[in-house]
């Protein structure tokens, strides 16, 4: 009987043991996932690729009930609110018809000038529209999920814009999946123009609902309701896309509110600007016909 | 032991996944464009929630290598670039283990006992993953947007607890420890 206990002591303190190394095992493996992901980007990617890819269409099989839930939610806050809502679109449609006759009359006005100049316009943005079947907000990452990927011709950096302006790019693509890095992510940074006074600027986002404009030559002359668009430097960003309005300034740091309301977002719009199409259109044009000739000529 | 018709053995495999499926559930409601105002913060932590839950009552059903993997799919779910990877994995391994050990406290005590629990543990996650991710990141992150997520789940836990232990009301083997008889006393499986 002794025996007995002293071998099931033995045994139990054995097993605690093992339990216990095996905590630290994985303790040491979720560091070493850890310490993976920072040493090799591509593979992390890769892997993240593949996760958006297998959880996206559990996330579009959700996305129905998700909306009914939201537009719910919605329709109940907007109810308090209908007449002043009311009141302020009519105001607004007023304002903006009379802005459509005045962009009709500066649209047909810069085609005759640019006839007079020989201008010659920059590639032909197309644009794909997406849902949005997740968001990636946590209290770290701004961003968002879109059911279309490579195969719709989504590519890694282009633009994705609302109604309103500028949402954020592209980050990761996958098959039929990609994810979203919004303007306000921490990560993002933009080049801008400020539009009244075609000043060069970098804005920044911090995770806040706000996002931070840092001029590249002084602070001379930002105003508050000053608009900011994209100036197209360095990437595949269209030019002149509305990011936001200058909502504060102050002391070197001046505050911008986007336009794109990321609270309500549901359809986006991805801007193929073709800058990378431009240059792989360019080689596999001539190289189709050739190759499509050659193939009829050998039979 | 047990009968070994079809049935009890659907009824024994249902209970075995149940747990890791409402995680793997949570773990992908995670994205859910949910824009209710702050529950919506709160859903990155929902999985941490369950984690704690089905530790209380069934550890053995949710085993490390599971924690591991399922930390692992929700950082690169949720991540920006940048972000840890893993990072979750071993904040799930480490309340786990922390629920196991203080079982004493937690399982069948009041309530209010279970939630002050939870509060620690999730305050411990929270400010393991703010740490982790400000140093990759190598950013002074705001502290603020972690907070809200941290008190507003702390407010949804009792909502969510009591609805995930109805999960396993008929479980055998939620019962007491000294009755249960798969798990030893001072048995900490990982």
């Amino acid at each position: 009987m002794a025996i007995r206990d002293d071998f099931e002591i033995v045994a139990s303190q054995v097993r605690v043991a093992v339990q216990r190394f095996a905590l630290g095992l994985l303790v040491i493996a979720a560091f070493g996932a850890m310490l993976i992901g920072k040493a090799d980007t591509v593979l992390v990617e890769q892997a993240r690729v593949l996760a958006l890819d297998l959880a996206s269409p559990a996330l579009e099989a959700i996305a129905r009930p998700v909306a009914a839930a939201n537009r719910a939610i919605a329709d109940l806050k907007e109810f308090a609110s209908l007449r002043e809502e009311n009141a302020r679109l009519r105001e607004e449609n007023a304002r903006l018809l009379a802005w459509q006759t005045a962009a009709r009359r500066l649209e047909n006005e810069n085609e005759r000038l640019r006839e007079l100049s020989q201008f010659r316009e920059g590639p032909e943005a197309s644009f794909i529209t997406a849902r949005i079947v997740g968001d990636s907000v946590s209290a770290y990452v701004r961003g968002a999920l879109l059911n279309v990927g490579r195969k719709a011709g989504v590519a890694s950096g282009q633009a994705v814009v609302t109604g309103e302006g500028l949402a954020g790019r592209i980050a990761e693509v996958g098959d039929n999946s990609a994810r979203v890095l919004f303007v306000t992510d921490v990560n993002s940074r933009l080049p801008v123009l400020v539009e009244r006074t075609r000043e060069r600027a970098i804005l920044a986002g911090d995770n806040s609902p706000q996002l931070r404009l840092n001029l590249l030559q002084g602070v001379a002359g930002v105003q508050r309701g000053d608009r900011i668009v994209t100036s197209g430097h360095g990437g595949s960003f269209p030019v002149g896309i509305p990011v936001g309005e200058v909502v504060q300034t102050g002391e070197g740091h001046i505050r911008v509110r986007p336009f794109a309301d990321f609270s309500r977002l549901e359809f986006v719009r991805v801007v193929d600007y073709g800058v990378t199409g431009l240059v792989g259109g360019g080689s596999a044009t001539p190289a189709t016909p050739a190759g499509a000739t050659t193939g009829q000529r050998s039979r | 032991m047990r009968a070994d018709g079809l049935l009890a053995m659907l009824d024994r495999w249902g209970r075995l996944i149940l747990p890791g499926a409402v995680l793997l559930f949570f773990v992908v409601l995670t994205l859910a464009p949910l824009r209710v105002p702050y529950l919506s913060d709160a859903l990155p932590l929902l999985p941490a929630l369950v984690v704690f839950q089905f530790s209380l009552a069934t550890p053995e059903r949710l085993p490390g290598p599971l924690l591991l993997v399922m930390g692992v799919l929700l950082d690169l779910l949720l991540g920006g670039p940048g972000a840890p990877v893993g990072v979750s994995a071993l904040g799930f391994v480490l309340i786990r283990a922390q629920v196991v050990a203080n079982r004493r406290y937690l399982v069948g005590v009041p309530f209010l006992f279970q939630w002050i629990g939870f509060c620690l543990l999730a305050a411990g996650f929270v400010l393991l993953v703010w740490v982790f991710t400000a140093i990759f990141t190598w950013t002074a992150l705001d502290p603020m947007p972690a907070t809200v997520q941290y008190l507003v789940v702390i407010v949804v836990y009792p909502l969510l607890a009591p609805l995930l232990a109805r999960v396993r009301p008929r479980d055998p083997l939620n019962v007491p420890e000294l009755s249960r008889g798969t798990a030893r006393p001072g048995e900490t499986t990982s």
